[in-house]
């Protein structure tokens, strides 16, 4: 499987899946027109991520604002990591934030609820 | 139960001499038949009570997939108003600084001039009058030079506030310049601005400045004006506001003046 790199927009974050880092990373704004188009490929690369790499993923975010439909999009992510976890893979999420902007870490928080893998939350340094 | 048992059993009942033999042998068929048809009965019943509990478990399933969904689906509100929340104090932020000078918290030049725009519209249609005022510092690079930016950035804060406190709620002071501010009285003829403004300069030499640096005199010269009926711009009445600040300034400061 190859890397999925899909550059930033004014209105979409930048994205990186590393297949051989197990690590994907998101950051900026993310309020695309069409959020699945956005986030379906990125969703697919996890699902064969999960499924075939055979180690861990991580996942590093910096992300700021965020529309209704991209949340939906993260929660559908987070999801999948959850099942992953339930089935005793290691998968792990840091949601970095400025201190200027303390709501960000808040919301952050409210993602990370219901997730019981490892998920951490930091202001930036 | 066939019909060949059935008849021989009727033939059996209705003959009151039939052999015991007989009898035992349409016994034992009857007994094996309807052992079959229990075996029958308990399999039906068996399979009856699996789909009742299959049904059961789907609709438990459901209810479960449906309770599942609705908390996702509140989770994505909850998230979503925060974010909304978010943009708004982004916004408010954003017009607070479009509109106010950071230093002093006054409304800045941007938003005096729109409000001046408003007030020559308001005067066009209500005739009635209105007039500004340009308050200067007096020596303030004197300050800054001798105290330092620091006490001079406090001295405008002191300023700014003194002007707020000394003005009518209806009334508005900006930052125009350096240390110049800018009031704007609404409703107020010539007369009535005269009088404030000297309430303004009042209460900015009256500014305690002791903890600040020794010696520190803090005044402030003004130069007012009404805006004339006919007049369609703010300049004419800006450039009579300036000139009568520098009369204020060549007159020797701490004083007010209005544009004849």
């Amino acid at each position: 499987m190859d890397n999925l790199i899909i550059a930033q927009s004014p209105s979409s974050p930048a994205i990186a899946a590393d297949w051989h880092a197990g690590v994907i990373s998101m950051r900026g704004d993310s309020y695309p027109e069409n959020s699945f188009e956005l986030f379906q490929p990125l969703i697919d690369w996890v699902e064969a991520y999960l499924a075939k790499a055979g180690r861990p993923l991580h996942l590093e975010l910096e992300l700021v604002y965020l529309n209704t439909s991209s949340i939906r999009s993260m929660m559908d992510i987070f999801d999948q990591m959850e099942v992953a976890h339930k089935k005793g893979q290691t998968v792990s999420a840091r949601w970095t934030y400025e201190a200027a902007n303390e709501r960000v870490g808040q919301l952050a928080e409210e993602f990370c609820e219901d997730c019981t893998f490892p998920f951490s939350i930091d202001v930036k340094s | 139960m066939d019909l060949e048992l059935a008849s021989r059993i009727e033939g059996l009942l209705s003959d009151p001499a039939a052999a015991c033999a007989d009898m035992r042998s349409a016994l034992a068929d009857l007994y094996e038949c309807c052992r079959t048809q229990q075996q029958m009965l308990d399999r039906l019943t068996q399979i009856s009570d699996k789909y009742q509990l299959a049904e059961r478990e789907r609709g438990l399933s459901y209810a479960e997939q449906l309770q599942r969904k609705v908390r996702q689906v509140e989770k994505i509100v909850r998230i979503s108003d925060g974010y909304q929340s978010m943009l708004q104090d982004l916004n408010a932020r954003l017009t607070a600084i479009s509109t106010h000078d950071e230093l002093t918290g006054l409304p800045n030049r941007r938003y005096m001039q729109e409000r001046l725009t408003q007030a020559i519209a308001q005067s066009a249609r209500t005739d009635e009058a209105f007039s500004i005022a340009l308050v200067d510092i007096d020596f303030f690079k004197r300050i800054n030079d001798s105290a330092g930016h620091a006490i001079g950035d406090v001295v405008l804060k002191r300023v700014a506030a003194c002007m707020r406190d000394s003005m009518r709620d209806y009334d508005l002071c900006a930052r125009w310049g350096g240390e110049e501010f800018l009031i704007l009285f609404a409703c107020c003829d010539k007369q009535n601005a005269a009088q404030l403004a000297e309430r303004v300069r009042l209460g900015v030499a009256a500014i305690a400045t002791a903890d600040l640096h020794p010696g520190l005199q803090l005044t402030a010269s003004i130069g007012f004006t009404e805006f004339l009926p006919g007049e369609k711009t703010i300049d004419a009445a800006l450039k009579r506001a300036d000139d009568a600040l520098y009369q204020a300034k060549d007159a020797g400061r701490n004083c007010v003046v209005g544009s004849p």
